[in-house]
């Protein structure tokens, strides 16, 4: 029950209270969720953080090597970020997919992240850009890849008296690219039922390197290591698309034994994956892209 | 209690609220600014939207007190005293109200819209209100009222 609400002005007053009293705050940044989650007294801290007023927390910087985005930034700052619409185009369809239009300017990616949802849309593709999470907290920072950032189903790696600063991912060059594909109900508003984004680097028309994952399939997202494997340093016109589809299908039903969505999920699986590939190779390709990235 | 200052439809509020009253609450409730609608309560119907800083939010899916500092628009400020707005105009030229429980969300999301983008297409129009659920419309006559008013507004500028 909740019986105290704090607006800290800064990041800085926001980590001292966690510091102190870090194990009975819940930190609210968009709300889209977690409000819900308190009409129907599923917290049980009794206080109340708003993180989602800390312009510390909403940015975007793009530098020669990397692309950092603030936890506290609205999926529609990102969506209206023209680097990110151009270049990490998996990412930016994520974030557009999100909920609707009320959501994404309120919701924030950091949120998405630190919820722990399995169907959070924005995460696929950040695991597909092996991007990194920055954590503070007082007196300490420290780093941790997203894909070890997930413990269990709701559950991030981020202690009671730390933040989620900021999420940073490499800058895309020539033959690079991103793509995301979901599966949902509907056009808007829809929760992904599955969701795919395929992190590509060609060269010489071969895979030198790619990074898969999925939303939706599991107790979190999750990278698919394995397809990974069966893919890299293969030559792109001699992959039998076909093939690891199925081989995906295979391993999505070994994953969901025992729940009902498998027989649906294991076969959609294959339609999500083989567009999301064939996106990523079509954006690695791109000419457009090459000339924007010297 | 959390003391909270903030601006509705252009009149400053320094009010005291709850620790568990959402946005929605805080207008309904306390300030009777009734216009504004609960649908279901989940962010799914956009009946409760509003204008909060210049974009539109599910007042359901906001704390009170995190408006904090903002500034928020409902449907009651939407006219100019009597005189209604053009896209409240154009929702009764075409007859895109029927029971009216929705409009109050649509006529927010349109107007957050054509601030943004005074011309847009039919399909920039469904996605402005793809948040905003109607049950009975089947939504046509509320794109063309939105089209209508975006005609009328850039019009209504020319002069």
């Amino acid at each position: 029950m909740i019986n105290k609400c704090i607006n800290p002005k800064t990041v800085e007053e926001a980590l001292d209270i966690l510091e102190s009293n870090g194990k009975d705050v819940k930190l609210i940044a968009g709300g889209t969720d977690l409000v819900i989650d308190l009409r129907n007294n599923k917290i049980d801290k009794n206080i109340l953080m708003n993180i989602s007023k800390l312009k510390e927390l909403r940015f975007i910087t793009i530098d020669e090597n990397e692309i950092t985005i603030g936890s506290g930034t609205k999926f529609i700052e990102i969506i209206e970020n023209q680097h990110i619409k151009e270049k990490i185009v998996g990412l930016w369809k994520a974030c557009k997919s999100v909920g609707s239009p009320q959501i994404r300017n309120m919701g924030t990616i950091g949120g998405n992240i630190c919820n722990g949802s399995m169907a959070a849309d924005s995460v696929p593709p950040l695991l597909a850009l092996d991007a990194t999470a920055l954590i503070i907290g007082k007196n300490k920072t420290r780093s941790v890849p997203l894909r070890e950032l997930y413990l269990d189903k709701g559950k991030v790696d981020i202690a009671d008296d730390e933040i989620l600063y900021a999420i940073k991912f490499h800058r895309l060059r020539e033959k690079e690219s991103i793509s995301f594909e979901k599966l949902g109900l509907r056009k808007a508003l829809a929760i992904a039922r599955i969701s795919c984004s395929i992190y590509i680097n060609l060269e010489n028309n071969s895979i030198k390197d790619i990074k898969i994952a999925t939303g939706a399939l599991g107790k979190y997202p999750q990278r698919e290591n394995h397809i990974e494997k069966r893919l890299v340093n293969k030559k792109v016109d001699e992959i039998i698309l076909k093939d690891i589809a199925e081989e995906m299908s295979k391993h999505v039903s070994k994953r969901l034994k025992g729940r009902s969505s498998r027989s649906f999920k294991s076969i959609a699986i294959k339609g999500i994956f083989a567009e999301a590939y064939k996106s990523a190779i079509k954006g690695a390709n791109d000419e457009s892209h090459k000339s924007h990235n010297k | 209690m959390n003391h909270i200052s903030l601006t509705i439809n252009k009149k400053m509020y320094s009010i005291d609220v709850e620790e568990d009253v959402r946005l929605i609450d805080l207008l309904r409730d306390q300030l009777f600014l009734t216009g504004t609608k609960e649908g279901c309560g989940e962010g799914e119907c956009g009946a409760c939207t509003v204008i909060m800083d210049g974009r539109v939010v599910n007042s359901c899916l906001v704390m009170a007190f995190q408006a904090e500092g903002s500034n928020i628009t409902t449907i009651e400020g939407m006219s100019d005293k009597d005189e209604l707005h053009p896209i409240q105009k154009a929702f009764l030229d075409k007859g895109a109200v029927q029971c009216g429980f929705c409009t109050p969300g649509m006529v927010l999301s349109a107007k957050s819209l054509l601030d943004k983008n005074e011309n847009p297409t039919r399909e920039e129009i469904r996605e402005g209100i793809s948040g905003n659920l109607c049950r009975c419309t089947g939504y046509n006559k509320i794109v063309d009222a939105i089209e209508l008013a975006s005609k009328e507004i850039r019009e209504e500028k020319k002069e």
